[in-house]
């Protein structure tokens, strides 16, 4: 996205009018479906020190007379419920309900600011800490003096006693924002770091300090 | 040093006594066999890993899957997070190196075939040896074998896995800040043991227990089951059996010895290996990584 391409106005107003995320929760496997929670309900996500305690429990999936209860991953309340499949067997994937979730102003940051940086997804459900050689110019001069090319080996992955090196494979640049701290659990697909190229990088500046102003 | 073809028959004779059909075990025992195609043996090294790593990374040659280096004396040995491993003479140090043709589910259980494979090899001499969460064999509360385990690749993207394994076999005396928490084959058993006959033991039990692992993946897509439908692999069904974690209360830390972060009692393994645990408030947690103690007091 060019910094001229980036429409402020447009963005904050987008958001002020619905500060809202949308997390659709869809069947983890096919099966047969029952609601645990009634249409407009609120809801609970993940909590406790180590992320253990589980949120409220959203559906039941049995297949194979192997129960199954999915809980919510995140907080907010049900905007949407599948009524149709109450109580019938739905193939895995089959769209079951919507939370909508109240967005933060640091939320809101993250998610403009994650249309912007390149996001550099967790390849497993693993934990992960950085390099030894990146932690060590994190904790000298801090991550945004940190430039990084593709091929680099940035992030150890530790799964089952085992680790991993990982190589960035995305576009060179800052490292902007840590997702993680070192040792965290993080699961597939969540991003670890977001890089800026180094070009956007005011535009990014302009986005925090935009927002941190403007809301409230 | 022991040739490929003894360590072939050595893994047929294991496989004589685990109860497969004929069929399934030769299916089994071809799978494993590339472990010990190369055997290197050296007398002094700074740490066998590095020389399988080296090569990997050089691109030189290509990496043979099943290379072994193995080593008399470790001059800088370590264990993970760098802590230290007492490797001196009597003890049996080896490096292995295996193409990572797994599906990534399998893929992350080869750790647990490399402990039951070392713990099977201890109970030859000592049938009290247990498992602890992931990998580490102790006897008696003590520690007899330690494994690493990391990923490396070839100039060209090819992934292998680059094991450690460290195994006490005739070591009496340990430096003083490991003389309460480690112990030797020599030491629990009162004599000498044939170090190259560890060795080979060891060796055919990686053969063996790779192979299931392998076996275990090709049931896997033959049924379609996917991870959470089908159970625990045939291979953690194993390392079930050799394993005391379950029913304990542990202190659980990514690195515990410098941080433990919290203790709970160990409830069972989950199809992937997790470690599945009850925290004090009653909630539970499964953790795939990481590391666990046996808290003293418990």
């Amino acid at each position: 996205m060019a910094s001229d391409s980036i429409h402020f106005d447009e963005i904050l107003s987008k958001y002020r009018s619905d500060p809202y995320n949308y997390v659709d929760m869809c069947a983890v496997h096919a099966g047969e479906v029952r609601f645990l929670v009634e249409d407009e309900a609120d809801v609970l996500g993940v909590s406790g020190e180590w992320h253990h305690i589980a949120g409220s429990p959203l559906y039941e999936i049995t297949r194979e007379r192997n129960p199954k209860v999915i809980t919510s991953k995140t907080n907010g309340t049900i905007s949407y419920l599948n009524k149709e499949v109450e109580g019938k067997f739905v193939e895995a994937g089959t769209k079951l309900l919507t939370i909508r979730h109240p967005l933060k102003k640091k939320e809101i940051i993250e998610a403009i600011l994650q249309e912007v940086l390149y996001l550099f997804p967790a390849p497993e459900r693993a934990r992960y800490f950085f390099s030894m050689d990146i932690q060590s110019r994190i904790d000298q001069k801090g991550a945004r003096s940190i430039v990084i090319q593709p091929g680099d080996e940035i992030i150890t992955m530790s799964l089952m006693k085992r680790d991993t090196p990982v190589y960035y494979d995305g576009e060179a640049g800052i490292l902007h924002s840590l997702y993680f701290s070192p040792g965290d659990s993080i699961d597939q697909g969540v991003p670890l770091i977001g890089v800026c190229p180094e070009e956007k990088l005011a535009v990014v500046q302009k986005i925090i300090t935009r927002v941190k102003a403007e809301w409230e | 040093m022991l040739s490929h073809s003894a360590l072939c028959r050595l893994a047929a004779k294991k496989a004589g006594n685990a109860n497969f059909p004929p069929e399934v075990s030769s299916r089994i025992l071809r799978y494993g066999a590339p472990v010990g195609a190369s055997l290197l043996r050296y007398h002094r090294l700074p740490r066998c890993m590095d020389v399988l790593r080296s090569h990997v990374q050089s691109g030189h040659t290509p990496p043979v899957t099943g290379s072994v280096v193995r080593a008399d004396i470790l001059t800088r040995s370590s264990g993970r997070f760098s802590r230290c491993w007492h490797a001196p003479v009597g003890g049996l140090y080896l490096a292995l190196l295996w193409a990572d043709t797994l599906l990534p589910e399998f893929s992350r259980q080869l750790p647990f075939a490399a402990g039951i494979a070392c713990c099977e090899t201890v109970q030859q001499y000592i049938p009290a040896a247990r498992i602890k969460w992931v990998n580490d064999v102790q006897v008696r509360g003590k520690k007899i074998c330690g494994i690493l385990s990391e990923m490396v690749a070839t100039p060209g993207g090819e992934q292998f896995h680059l094991l450690g394994i460290g195994l006490n076999v005739n070591i009496r005396h340990f430096p003083e800040d490991l003389q309460t928490t480690a112990t030797a084959l020599c030491l629990e058993t009162g004599r000498s043991v044939d170090l190259d006959e560890v060795c080979a033991l060891l060796l055919a039990g990686l053969q063996w227990n790779f192979g299931l692992l392998y076996f275990a993946e090709e049931q896997m897509l033959k049924t379609g089951q996917v991870e959470e439908e089908r159970g625990k692999s045939l291979l953690l069904e194993r390392w079930l059996q050799l394993c005391d974690t379950p029913g304990r209360r542990v202190v659980y830390g990514y690195d515990v010895q410098k941080k433990p972060l919290y203790r709970a009692m160990v409830l069972d393994i989950d199809s992937a290996g997790g470690l599945v645990m009850e925290l004090d408030d009653g909630s539970r947690i499964t953790e795939y990584s990481g590391e666990i103690l046996y808290p003293a007091n418990a």
